[in-house]
């Protein structure tokens, strides 16, 4: 089949904003044949959302549409009106969405969702409507095809009882309703978990095969797309200023965007270039029991455990042991719910461990309270997972990071001025940012910004808590690299906290797994990663790989 | 701040380094001027604090304000001489309606900063601090929330003896609840925020955190529902007035002096509606006015 | 849901006895002499002596709350001065006609409020949404007993359409008492014409009580509508192909519903406040007129009877809001 299925022409849009109209996308051309699957390709904000989403006529509401069209078999879906889009919405052009949460209405049962959308499919379409039990016996029958074992028992359930997985099994369900022609994958996988993930794709792809679907797919990880996406499009800035076949693009990116893009994708089987040089110059000092130096900081038997609403217990972290030597970058990587934060929490005393000992700088820090704690914290710095939330609105970027100087030292007035602005330049920003506020700043800036905060006071030990997995990717790969090069000049040791078995591979000297409050396994980063003991680190591994580059190729 | 810059770069202007800031306060001042309702609402916050500034000494009957009795102008319809006509006393009702703007506003500062001095640390402090002080501190708010405002302010006022002062104390205790209920609930959402945590993790002492932290962080709703409760205040003191439990009669009050005309009610109609209509529109005013607030520092939080 | 509702049954015994005590600490702890009060402003210290020992108010005052708390669990709220009956008699006769009037007048402001709010956000900017804005920023500023006597002055004195006040005429014999409700006693007693008259008198009164509170229903309705409107599920309904009024009337409103009942929750509460000004205006024989006699009266115990009153009507309607939101979303249903 060679028929286009879609085709987008010339196809412009502006959004309206209080400082003017903004390009948001500018002569897109596209065509999807019947049976394809395309992938689009493109950081946040390049406009690969607004584009998808004006496939279906939801886009943004103060959009206008400057120039162009895209048709649809024939149909020209610029001009439809809401009787028109009534006939494809859903029907013939469907969509799965990024969040499966917030895609899903908390009110009402997952079957009462499903049902719905199979009796608007009939009004649409003209045909008769079907009973209530014919609807939920279709309903039971799509949530079983996307791969849910009791579709009995889900049809009865709400949103907020099923995992993650689940959810998105059920939008998708939801998307196969009116067996589409087209379907719209939105970040399909970006919310959840690295062995999820892979399940969700592995299931569209079974789609594609049996229900001969056209696939759009739309995310930022390029593995992901390679993954399901036979052909690729890559979208910078609202253009697509490549595309063709994914292998090719994957072996030879001719647009410069592209290959910087391929460049800072992390790979989990690579030995990353800056730390193995690090190690040469220093031979790490843990590789043998017998070295003199002692672990900068030690926790012996760490766990935590949260009472319930009622009655119960939760345990959160069920003995933790571990330690880290100066100098070292220590990584700890599990999915969600595995505890990790909960423990980089606990070291810094940031969360009382329930039970435990830890031990900082030959000192024992559990039993610290009030001054001396706080005196402590000096030498022990946080970095947060969202450099959005973590950094005061209300705060300008000098008082952010002037202000661990005005808490704990004398310093006061000219001089925390001056150490600012030779913060800024740490980390690699200019001196007027002082006066910035942070919504004023992109995502790497302020994760640079909280960098500089944290290393203010010359901390021995920073705790990395997913220090780049709310950046783009090619920020991302700049951060990193940017940590390396501060571990060197400021003398620091990271525990570095991540989901992202790519990045822990490329920065950390030694590995931790973790899965639900437990270490499963541990050693030096490159034996976990070429010879894993553990099942549930080969799982991983496993789910990692199959979206990496190189597996693809 | 030091005007020196490390490197020779030239120093900043003041306008520069405060770019942003003056950015933001003219996106502010653009998108409340562009609404006609809240300018209408400022126009009024305006106009009645002008006349309670001034107004004891521009009204054209001064002594009317106080008590003075002329019987030969008892009653008169609205008309040139007294725009507003005159009561049973021969007062003329403008002068007195003018007057009676300082009555109010005195009440609604009253009531409104005492609910705020007390409500808003202790919300934080709830908020922030969690645990059985929290628990101590919610349960009473809960109590004080339990009973609606104006009954429980009936039965203070009822214990301490009819006046205006009475009126704002009694109006005062019942007050304070909101604040904490709106600040606790704030906090509580502030305190999940990453930058507390790593405020904490800096070695940051608790009233540094609810200082530079917190409370900022929860100085919008406070200042909307401030300017709300300026409205709301005024309106429930005029109904204790207007019950006889406020002030009594030869003072300017306005619900008092609606309270009195009902008796003269309907021939001498302009006797209660002009009153009554200061009332609405002061109270109008803050809540216009607080309206166009919330819609530029928390467009997110709409009717919270 | 059967352990939540029993739950929530123990907090409203809790809240009540919590409303007894801090209306005994401020009416007690507040610097006024109370037996002055009663006394009136020319009466002699041995007047005032006298009064003070009759009411025990010389005695501790621990022990004053003791005899205060045992009489109120025992169902004595004591005596009124001013009629010599029993305070619990009165609020019993006095009581159906003020719960009348305000579920009248929250029956209308929720039947008005909550489409009015939808529709206004449905049509969003639109002439529909000015008028509404309008009428919602203008009704929570007017004062209830100002616009009651405007009402007064036009539907009754003007046009003449409407009774100036009271329940029913003097003349009209009431129907025969069942459940205190002149509407349900009148249909009960199959006396339509009495059912009328007594209809024609509550309308004025619940309309002017109902007016802010339908404009904060509106408004909050309206509000969260908006909100829902744009969430990430209700985009994903339309992606799916629901019809946009299925979208609008079913999935976007029962969310919007859950602020919508807080706020008629705390409404509810409100309008009880209000009824002593409404009904002061409309001389509606109900807890709130009786409250506003006796407290010019310097009679307390009457005003702490219907605080009382008020407030367990305020905890039983937060009660049942809160099952209300139970009942709606599942979320809460475990917790």
């Amino acid at each position: 089949m060679t028929t286009s299925l879609l085709d987008i022409r010339d196809f412009t849009l502006d959004i309206d904003t209080f400082d003017g109209a903004v390009h948001v996308l500018k002569k897109i051309n596209l065509t999807v044949r019947r049976g394809e699957t395309l992938g689009i390709v493109g950081e946040s904000g390049s406009g690969k959302t607004v584009l998808v989403r004006s496939m279906m006529g939801i886009g943004p509401k103060r959009s206008r549409i400057m120039d162009g069209r895209i048709v649809f078999d024939g149909t020209d879906l610029s001009t439809l009106d809401n009787a028109g889009w009534a006939k494809i919405r859903g029907v013939r052009i469907s969509m799965i969405f990024q969040d499966p949460m917030t895609y899903l209405n908390p009110l009402f049962t997952v079957g009462k969702q499903i049902s719905d959308v199979i009796a608007a499919h009939h009004r649409a379409t003209g045909k008769p409507k079907a009973g209530k039990t014919a609807r939920r016996a279709r309903a039971e029958g799509l949530l079983s095809q996307v791969g849910i074992n009791d579709p009995t028992r889900v049809f009865d359930q709400y949103p907020h009882q099923l995992s993650g997985g689940m959810r998105q099994r059920v939008l998708i369900a939801m998307a196969l309703t009116g067996e589409p022609d087209l379907l719209i994958a939105d970040e399909p996988t970006t919310a959840l978990d690295v062995t999820v993930q892979a399940q969700v794709l592995e299931l569209i792809n079974d789609l594609v095969r049996t229900l001969r679907l056209t696939v759009i797919m739309i995310s930022h990880d390029v593995g992901a797309i390679a993954k399901v996406a036979e052909r690729c499009a890559v979208m910078y800035k609202g253009e697509i200023v490549e595309q063709g076949l994914t292998k090719d693009i994957l072996r030879n990116p001719s647009h410069e965007y592209t290959q910087r893009l391929l460049a800072a994708v992390p790979e989990i089987d690579e030995v990353a270039g800056v730390h193995s040089l690090l190690e040469c110059e220093d031979p790490a000092p843990f590789e043998s029991e017998t070295s003199p130096a002692k672990p900068l900081l030690t926790a012996v038997d760490l766990r935590k455990t949260y009472g319930l609403m009622g009655g119960g217990t939760v345990k959160a972290v069920d003995g933790v042991s571990l330690s880290v030597m100066p100098g070292e970058v220590l990584g700890i990587v599990g999915e969600s719910g595995s505890g990790k934060s909960t423990v980089a929490r606990m070291l810094l005393r940031l969360i009382e461990p329930t039970c435990g000992e830890i031990v900082f700088d030959g000192s024992s820090i559990t039993g610290l309270a009030g001054e001396a704690l706080r005196r402590k914290r000096r030498d022990m710095q946080l970095v947060f997972q969202n450099p959005h939330s973590a950094l005061n609105g209300r705060h300008t970027v000098g008082d952010a990071i002037g202000e661990p100087l005005r808490i704990q030292t004398a310093m006061r007035g000219r001089d925390i001025d001056k150490r600012v602005e030779e913060l800024l330049d740490t980390v690699q920003l200019p001196k007027a940012f002082k006066y910035r506020y942070p919504h004023e700043l992109s995502g790497g800036q302020k994760q640079r910004v909280c960098i500089a905060r944290a290393v203010a006071l010359h901390p021995k030990l920073l705790v990395l808590d997913e220090p780049t997995s709310a950046l783009d990717v090619s920020v991302q790969a700049q951060v990193l690299t940017f940590l390396e090069e501060l571990r060197g000049e400021l003398n620091l040791t990271y525990v570095f906290i991540s989901h992202n078995l790519a990045v822990i591979r490329q920065i950390c000297d030694r590995t931790i797994v973790m899965k639900r409050g437990v270490v499963v396994e541990e050693g030096l980063t490159d034996a976990i990663f070429d010879r894993p003991q553990h099942e549930y680190t080969q799982a991983l591994l496993a789910s990692g790989r199959q979206t990496s580059r190189a597996a693809l190729l | 701040m030091s005007h020196v810059d490390l490197t020779s770069e030239t120093p900043l202007s003041f306008r520069e380094r405060h770019a942003s800031r003056i950015r933001q306060l003219r996106l502010y001042a653009h998108m409340f001027c562009g609404s006609f309702s809240s300018m209408f609402g400022l126009t009024l916050v305006v106009l009645f604090l002008i006349l309670a500034a001034i107004g004891p000494s521009i009204v054209p009957y001064p002594q009317d304000t106080t008590g003075a009795v002329n019987m030969e102008a008892r009653l008169l319809p609205p008309g040139a001489e007294h725009w507003f006509g005159t009561d049973e006393m021969g007062a003329d009702i403008f002068s007195r309606v003018i007057v009676g703007a300082r009555t109010s506003l005195w009440i609604g500062i009253v009531i409104t900063g005492l609910g705020a001095l007390v409500g808003v640390p202790l919300g934080i402090i709830a908020g922030y601090k969690g645990g059985w002080v929290r628990a101590c501190i919610m349960r009473v708010t809960e109590l004080f929330l339990a009973v609606p405002g104006l009954a429980l302010a009936l039965a203070i006022v009822a214990s301490l003896g009819p006046g205006l002062t009475n009126c704002m104390i009694a109006l005062a205790i019942v007050w304070w609840p909101g604040y904490v209920r709106l600040v606790e609930a704030k906090t509580l959402a502030v305190k999940e925020e990453l930058f507390v945590e790593s405020a904490r993790s800096i070695g940051a002492k608790t009233p540094w955190i609810l200082w530079h932290h917190i409370l900022p962080n929860c100085m919008s709703p406070i200042i909307v529902k401030m300017s709300m409760d300026m409205g709301m205040a005024i309106l429930s003191a005029a109904g204790l007035g207007f019950i006889g439990l406020g002030a009594p009669p030869p003072a300017p009050e306005w619900g008092a002096m609606v309270s009195v005309a009902r008796s003269y009610m309907p021939d001498w109609w302009w006797y209660s509606f002009f009153p009554g209509a200061a009332i609405f529109l002061t109270v109008l005013g803050f809540n216009l006015l607080g309206d166009g607030l919330r819609d530029i520092l928390d467009p997110r939080s709409r009717e919270r | 849901m059967l352990s939540f509702t029993l739950r929530k049954l123990l907090t409203v015994v809790g809240t009540m006895l919590g409303i007894a005590v801090l209306t005994f600490v401020i009416t007690n702890v507040a610097p006024g002499d109370p037996a002055r009060l009663v006394a009136g402003p020319n009466a002699t210290e041995d007047m005032v002596a006298t009064i003070r020992t009759e009411y025990g108010l010389d005695r501790p005052i621990i022990e004053q709350f003791a005899i205060y708390m045992k009489d109120l669990l025992s169902g004595d709220l004591g005596t009124s001065i001013v009629s010599t009956r029993p305070v619990l008699d009165e609020l019993i006769r006095y009581a159906p006609a003020t719960l009348e009037l305000v579920l009248v007048a929250m029956t209308l402001g929720v039947v008005v409020g909550v489409p009015l709010g939808m529709l206004s956000a449905v049509y969003k900017d639109g002439p529909l949404d000015h008028v509404t804005r309008i009428l919602s920023i203008s009704g929570v500023a007017i004062p209830a007993f100002w616009f009651g006597i405007l009402m007064q002055l036009f539907f009754s004195v003007d046009l003449g359409w409407l009774p100036v006040s009271g329940r029913l005429p003097l003349v009209t014999r009431p129907p025969e008492m069942m459940t205190g409700s002149l509407l349900i006693d009148a249909l009960i007693a199959g006396r339509f014409g009495t059912f009328q008259t007594a209809f024609s008198h509550i309308i004025l009164p619940a309309f002017v009580l109902s007016f802010p509170c339908l404009a904060s229903i509106l408004r909050v309705n309206r509000a969260e509508m908006i909100e829902v409107l744009q969430s990430d599920y209700i985009v994903a309904a339309r992606a799916h192909g629901l019809s946009s009024r299925r979208i609008v009337m079913i999935y976007a409103l029962k969310n919007a519903l859950l602020p919508t009942l807080a706020m008629i929750g705390l409404r509810f509460g409100w309008m009880l406040g209000s009824t002593v000004l409404v009904e002061t205006v409309f001389d509606w024989p109900g807890i709130g007129l009786y409250a506003v006699s006796s407290a010019l009266a310097s009679d307390f115990k009457p005003v702490i009877g219907v605080t009382l009153l008020i407030g367990f009507f305020f905890i039983i309607a937060n009660t049942l809001v809160d099952l209300a939101y139970a009942w709606i979303d599942p979320r809460l249903r475990r917790a």
